[in-house]
């Protein structure tokens, strides 16, 4: 088990409700496992949570089987490696030395990367369709390269567990399909995803588990088919919303019903 | 776009930096010992012939030994405190180090001649140090302190916040000193405005030396730093994502810092932009990565200012006046820094 989240309660400072309030869920080797919800439900706290970055009130984070906790801060950055929503765009590091960065968590007292590194990090730009971007600095790039050269960050660390907070934000189509090919095969390789997502169609289409957050609990949760049902998503997102099965592939297609007033 | 060296390893670029600063450095050191007030025939004095022998060993050296000192020190601090803030525009002295420095010598001006006076006289010459720099450095020292603990939220130092703080404590300060010099007789304004600007002076090569190994604990511990440092330019959460401690390293980069500019501080006053243009210089050149970036600062900063004073002593010779070692790097430092500036558009 890559990650094992139990009863996790979560308040921000000076908040009257809880931003997370008895959140479980777990991701196994092997599985890209998605989070959807409307605004405010809780996903990027619960991702936040999940990486260690803020602390729980009360609940339980595991990683790898361990509690959070007991990992020194090196151990917990080579087991979960985060991709933040909206990375920071001012940087003078070009690409290539951002990928570097995730090498961080297995570099000795004097930083110095080895060529083994150097490798590893030109794989990860490779991996994250982002290669051609290496020698360019990243305050050059625009928001998709830019979300994409940070992918490249957070595979070069070679956490077995990566979670993404809105990884698609900024990516072109083409580019989505791509992020989700990368974390496809990651996944066939034995890594585990926990992916924040706002477009429905594309979280069903993506993932092999859905967990649906509202008012930060886990509203429902498993297989896409079974979590992606109109009633459901409609009273989660209080709006009236249509969903289809794909007759070509089967998966289901999710739109909120627009309408327009006839003149 | 900048100009990078095209070698990939950091180690390598470092080493490279390190092997070309190194020439330069020993060259603006050569030129700040050829030239001075007086003439000087330097072959006279490296064969031990009077006075040039004097004037070499006992005048130039130290000065130039000095004034390599406090320029890798102003530098090397620039530089991380400028990561530390996230703002590449972060002098030294915002941090309120200037404000308190002078604060420090006001009161000691002042106090002379009171009982509190006669003990920081004892106390600043037991330490080989006049009593207005030993104010000045617990007075900058102090101005650190408050910064850090006003200038934290949620337990960590706020960039914005500590920034904030300084500046403001910088403008209550310097209102402080103009209300102390309204009191001081004209000589003592004098004194301290002089001391103020930044002046370079004679001192014994001891003392030198124990500046110069007490300067290599905080350049050590931020070169050490480095790559935490790089990774600081992430944001605080994409730094602790990748396994950094980021109030420590706020910590320990925020008091080593502070330390070598107090150290500085002690000995030159306010030697103002050389913790700004330095390093920008230098991240010009060889890019942002601190790795590179710290040891870089460090040997081009004593060269900058090695040479400054070198221009100043030579400058002014005819006027028989030398202007404060702060002027001059201000007067080369501010054009500078604008064409920096506008080179990087």
């Amino acid at each position: 088990m890559l990650l094992e989240v139990l009863n996790l309660h979560y308040r921000h400072p000076k908040a009257s409700k809880e931003a997370v309030a008895g959140a479980s869920l777990d991701v196994r080797a092997g599985e890209v496992v998605g989070v959807i919800g409307p605004n405010a439900a809780g996903k990027s706290t619960l991702a936040r949570l999940c990486c260690g970055l803020i602390q729980a009130s009360a609940g339980e984070v595991k990683l790898g089987g361990e509690p959070l906790q007991k990992l020194s801060r090196r151990e917990r950055a080579r087991r979960v490696a985060f991709l933040p929503q909206d990375p920071p765009s001012d940087l003078a590091f070009t690409a290539r030395e951002v990928a570097l960065m995730g090498r961080a968590p297995h570099l000795g007292l004097w930083a110095l990367e080895s060529a083994s590194d150097l490798a590893r990090a030109d794989a990860a730009l490779a991996e994250a369709s982002a290669l051609e971007l290496a020698d360019r600095p990243v305050s050059q790039l625009s928001g998709g390269e830019r979300q994409r050269v940070f992918l490249a960050r957070a595979f070069a660390q070679d956490a077995a567990l990566l979670v993404l907070d809105e990884p698609t934000d900024g990516l072109d189509l083409a580019h989505q399909v791509l992020l989700v090919d990368a974390l496809r095969s990651r996944a066939r390789k034995g890594g585990g995803s926990l992916v924040v997502l706002h477009d429905l169609a594309l979280a069903g289409a993506a993932c092999d588990r859905l967990i649906l957050l509202d008012a930060g609990a886990v509203r429902a949760e498993g297989i896409p088919a079974h979590v992606l049902q109109a009633g459901l998503l409609e009273k989660t997102y209080g709006t009236q919303i249509d969903v289809v099965q794909d007759p070509m592939t089967g998966l289901s297609l999710v739109a909120p019903r627009i309408t327009r007033e006839r003149e | 776009m900048t100009k990078r060296l095209a070698v990939k390893s950091v180690a390598a670029r470092a080493a490279l930096a390190v092997a070309l600063l190194l020439p330069v450095l020993a060259a603006a050191m050569a030129v700040g010992l050829a030239v001075g007030a007086g003439d000087l025939s330097l072959a006279a004095a490296l064969h031990g012939l009077e006075p040039d022998a004097t004037v070499l060993y006992k005048l130039r050296l130290p000065r130039v030994l000095l004034a390599a000192e406090v320029g890798a020190a102003l530098s090397v601090a620039g530089v991380a405190l400028q990561a530390l803030l996230r703002n590449p525009l972060a002098d030294p002295f915002v941090f309120g180090l200037s404000g308190g420095a002078a604060v420090g010598t006001a009161i000691v001006v002042i106090a002379s001649g009171t009982a509190l006076g006669t003990a920081a006289f004892s106390a600043a010459s037991f330490l080989g140090l006049l009593p207005a720099q030993l104010a000045a450095v617990a007075g900058a020292m102090a101005a650190a302190l408050l910064v850090y603990t006003l200038g934290r939220a949620r337990g960590q130092l706020d960039p914005t916040r500590a920034l904030l703080v300084g500046v403001v404590f910088n403008s209550f300060a310097s209102a402080l000193v103009l209300a102390v010099e309204a009191i001081l007789r004209p000589e003592q304004t004098q004194a301290v405005l002089l001391w103020l600007s930044g002046t370079l002076g004679y001192e014994a090569m001891p003392l030198l030396a124990g500046a110069g190994l007490a300067l290599l604990i905080p350049i050590v511990i931020l070169i050490a730093l480095a790559g935490q440092l790089n990774l600081l330019a992430l944001g605080d959460e994409g730094a602790a994502a990748l396994g950094v401690d980021v109030s420590r390293t706020r910590l320990l980069a925020f008091f080593a810092a502070s330390a070598a500019v107090g150290i500085a501080v002690a000995f030159t006053g306010l030697v103002g932009f050389v913790g700004l243009v330095v390093p920008h210089a230098v991240r010009l050149v060889l890019g942002p990565d601190h790795r590179v970036v710290l040891p870089a600062a460090a040997l081009g900063g004593a060269a900058f200012l090695v040479l400054a004073d070198a221009l100043a002593r030579v400058l002014f010779r005819q006027l028989g006046a030398e202007p404060p070692v702060g002027a001059v790097t201000a007067v080369i430092g501010a054009p500078l820094f604008v064409m920096l500036l506008r080179s990087r558009q």
